[in-house]
């Protein structure tokens, strides 16, 4: 409500000195000090408790500490074994996995789950850190475009006398030609360095010369980059969606989840090995897509070589073996037929299974296939067929079937075909991520030019001397810095061969 | 040619190693001049024998030379390795560790010219000879790549942009460290130390945007391998974890309290999380470990 307030005394222009408190106007103070004199009462507290918080916001110690808290965070994520997604969720999953790790962390496994460090990335502190570190760098990066942009435009070419002594490259010059031939053969010189000056007469001749005077701007970019990614992370988690275990047997069609319309086909799977290490060498999947009924794409997709669909891909995460299963009811007429990816290990056994549901049926089917002779339950050439109440999950029977030996079970008829192969899919839609990648490309770009290409400023004070000729002044400000130097000093000695010509220096 | 590649690593060793001998008894000559120096001994030619100057200087020349020829041998191991295999070299730690010590020894030489402060060897020579000699340790035998591993184009970018920055950021640790065990005024002969800040700095401004690159390479090729650009990985994470320490390292420098000591401490704890990074995916064994497919 207050901040509404101070918003329209703004625009109404009402609050004389109180727009210090606007971020973008308060820039050009430092941070803390803003005069806040001129509101009173309720919103004069909102404003100075707004006015510490943008200083802290924009406070590069605050930010530094965010930075190195991150990374500690990070840290502990790497060192500490965290929890695969989905076992977060599902509070039996969950003490499952605690009791796998607790041999690891002994007594300090309750107290590192309570603190979220199993799951770190999602942790509360994490996205605290995170947040403010957002909100840390946006205001760091508003707080400094308008005296970036100040600088560039309206540069302070008047600096002071005692400039000239205190700045750490400075340099004096006499010279016995009039002001205005120094001038010109400096700025000459300063041109020439791809300099851009601007010069001042108030009797005395003041100037100021830069050098790639918009590189600030690639580090504003370079930090801006960093709210740019993560808005584009945020896209993706919420208007994006994965599905990380997208099985399909051979020749099986399925629709994608959640785009209407769109399926997808496998024809066949292949994986291949390095005949002398066995390593494997491909994994291929040949897939159909269809919108409609109308083939959109197809494409051989391997692991780096996912098929795109507009912002839908499809991406080689995993495979393994089907069993073909055809299922008749009473009057011969097909309810199911088709692969039915083994994907899941028997707890019992270890052996391969897969489950399919019927149509108007409450019943889910497991298949189960055999680990080899030594099976007791299911041999060779065999599958099992598991039957459950869909709603209660109650086994209703189980019995192993021949291959191609039709067998009814339960007033319905099941063949087990062949086997044949399923491959699994990531499907993903993440429309974030276009926004990332530009993100991403500021981000390397900015920095790059940020810290790779050298801004320079150069101050100049230009008198007359009482016998005719003339006294510079130089200094530059920045970090001492051999590189600064050694062009200070270069500069420095260009000019003066400017000006009294070559052959004399 | 992998026999080749191999003699010209086992020369690129040595002669490291050779190198490193060099720059050792060029820091002991240095430590005894500045002894003699402060004890008021005149330093000229002959007399002090092998301690005097140009004696120093010459030991530091030959220290040069023969690192500089570790970095032929190496080079010529990689590029006579990548013909043999096919690729760059990104496919185990062997490739790698010899692109990672040659990427610190390229990076050193860079800062030699510029700077000409040998005792810097002193420090990034071992952990470039650490590196080749784990290396010598672990199986060089060619394996073919296995289909994650199948984008040459992307993964050899992607480890030349990291061996810069990791290179650099040897040279920023050698910095720093001589920077934290002398006091303002320097000690030992050792460069000033603010001469070390300016080579740490720039050691970082270099290797700042390339480990920049190398993880957005990385969230491209996890992105075209697996799916996802960011999952959390140990790896990932762990670059993540270093790309913001040098990144909270080039704020330091700039914000009163932090500069000088604490930034310097700064780089070596990054580098310690750029060893984590670079050793990581021995121990963290994480979701995607690079063996191939995660349900495979
Ligand atoms: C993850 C977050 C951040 C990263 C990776 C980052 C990175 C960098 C880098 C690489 C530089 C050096 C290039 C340059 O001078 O522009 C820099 C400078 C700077 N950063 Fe950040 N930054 C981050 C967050 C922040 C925050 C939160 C603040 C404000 C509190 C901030 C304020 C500044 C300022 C003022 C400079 C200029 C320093 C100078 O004068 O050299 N940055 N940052």
């Amino acid at each position: 409500m207050a901040h509404t307030t101070r918003t329209q005394n703004l625009a109404a222009g009402t609050l004389p000195s109180g727009a210090g408190a606007v971020p973008a106007a308060a820039s050009a103070l430092p941070a803390g000090g803003l005069p806040t004199t001129g509101a009173t009462g309720r919103t004069g507290a909102l404003d100075s408790a707004l006015d510490r918080l943008w200083g802290l916001l924009t406070s590069m110690k605050f930010g530094l500490l965010l930075i190195l808290a991150f990374a500690a965070f990070g840290l502990v994520g790497t060192l500490l074994i965290q929890m695969p997604a989905g076992v977060a969720d599902d509070p039996q999953a969950r003490a499952g996995w605690l009791a796998e790790v607790r041999p690891k962390y002994g007594g300090w496994t309750g107290i590192l789950d309570q603190l979220q460090f199993f799951t770190i990335f999602q942790s509360v502190w994490l996205r605290a850190i995170g947040a403010l570190l957002a909100a840390s760098t946006i205001a760091c990066t508003l707080h400094r475009i308008p005296g970036t942009w100040r600088t560039m435009t309206k540069p302070h070419v008047n600096v002071g006398p005692t400039f000239f002594e205190h700045a750490p490259q400075h340099e004096q010059m006499t010279f016995h030609r009039a002001p205005a031939d120094v001038l010109a053969a400096a700025e000459q010189v300063l041109k020439r360095r791809h300099y851009r000056t601007v010069t001042l007469d108030d009797g005395t001749v003041r100037i100021y010369a830069d050098r790639n005077h918009w590189q600030p701007w690639a580090g504003i970019a370079g930090h801006f980059s960093i709210v740019v990614i993560l808005a584009g992370a945020m896209v993706g988690s919420m208007w994006g969606f994965r599905d990380s275990q997208f099985m399909l047997a051979e020749g099986a069609t399925s629709a994608v989840p959640t785009e209407p319309g769109l399926s997808i086909r496998l024809n066949s799977f292949k994986d291949t090995y390095y005949p002398d290490t066995g390593a494997p060498s491909d994994y291929v999947s040949d897939v159909v897509l269809t919108r409609d009924g109308q083939t959109v794409a197809q494409q051989q997709v391997r692991v780096n070589e996912p098929l795109r669909y507009g912002d839908v891909s499809f991406y080689q995460a995993f495979f393994g073996p089907a069993a073909v299963v055809t299922v008749k009811d009473a009057k011969g007429a097909t309810l199911y037929s088709a692969g039915v990816p083994l994907a899941w290990t028997s707890n019992n056994g270890g052996n391969k299974v897969g489950t399919f549901s019927l149509p108007g049926q409450n019943v889910a089917v497991w298949v189960v296939a055999t680990t080899g002779p030594d099976d007791p339950s299911v041999k060779p050439g065999q599958v099992a067929i598991e039957l459950y109440a869909s709603d209660t999950g109650n086994p209703i029977v189980q019995k192993s079937i021949d291959q191609g030996t039709p067998t009814t079970i339960e007033n319905l008829t099941y063949t087990f075909e062949r086997e044949t192969k399923y491959t699994g899919l990531n499907v993903a839609k993440d429309p974030g991520t276009p926004i990332v990648w530009f993100g991403c490309f500021l981000l390397v770009v900015g920095f790059m030019v940020r810290l790779f290409v050298p801004y320079r400023r150069i101050w100049g004070q230009l008198a007359s001397r009482p016998d005719g000729g003339s006294s510079l002044s130089v200094a530059a400000v920045g970090r001492r810095d051999s590189d600064l130097d050694a062009e200070f000093t270069s500069l420095v000695t260009d000019i003066r061969q400017a000006v009294t010509g070559p052959a004399r220096s | 040619m992998g026999k080749l590649a191999e003699y010209a690593f086992v020369a690129g060793t040595l002669s490291t190693f050779l190198a490193l001998v060099g720059y050792v008894f060029y820091a002991l000559s240095g430590v005894r001049a500045a002894r003699m120096a402060a004890a008021g001994v005149p330093m000229t030619t002959g007399g002090i024998g092998f301690t005097s100057g140009p004696r120093t200087a010459s030991i530091g020349h030959y220290a040069t030379l023969l690192g500089g020829l570790s970095v032929f041998a190496i080079a010529a191991s990689l590029v006579l390795r990548t013909i043999a295999t096919g690729h760059g070299p990104f496919s185990n730690m062997y490739e790698f560790s010899i692109a990672f010590a040659f990427g610190i020894l390229c990076a050193y030489y860079w800062f030699e010219r510029k700077y000409r402060q040998r005792v810097l060897g002193l420090l990034a020579l071992p952990v470039a000879l650490a590196l080749l000699a784990y290396a010598a340790t672990v199986p060089a035998s060619i394996e073919p790549l296995v289909p994650a591993l199948q984008n040459n184009m992307l993964l050899t970018v992607h480890v030349a942009t990291a061996i810069v920055a990791y290179g650099s950021f040897t040279i920023a640790f050698a910095a720093a460290l001589l920077y934290l065990i002398q006091p303002a005024t320097g000690r030992w002969g050792l460069p000033k130390p603010a001469v070390l800040d300016e080579i740490g700095y720039r050691a970082i401004v270099i290797g700042f945007p390339f480990l920049t690159l190398t993880v957005v390479l990385g969230a491209v090729w996890a992105d075209t391998a697996w799916g996802t650009y960011w999952s959390w990985d140990p790896k990932e994470t762990a670059s993540l974890v270093t790309w913001l320490i040098y990144g909270a390292y080039l704020h330091a420098r700039v914000v009163r309290g932090w500069r000088g000591n604490k930034a310097a401490l700064l780089l070596l704890v990054g580098f310690g999380a750029t060893l984590l990074t670079y050793f990581g995916n021995l121990f963290f064994g994480g979701l995607h470990s690079y063996s191939g497919l995660a349900g495979v």
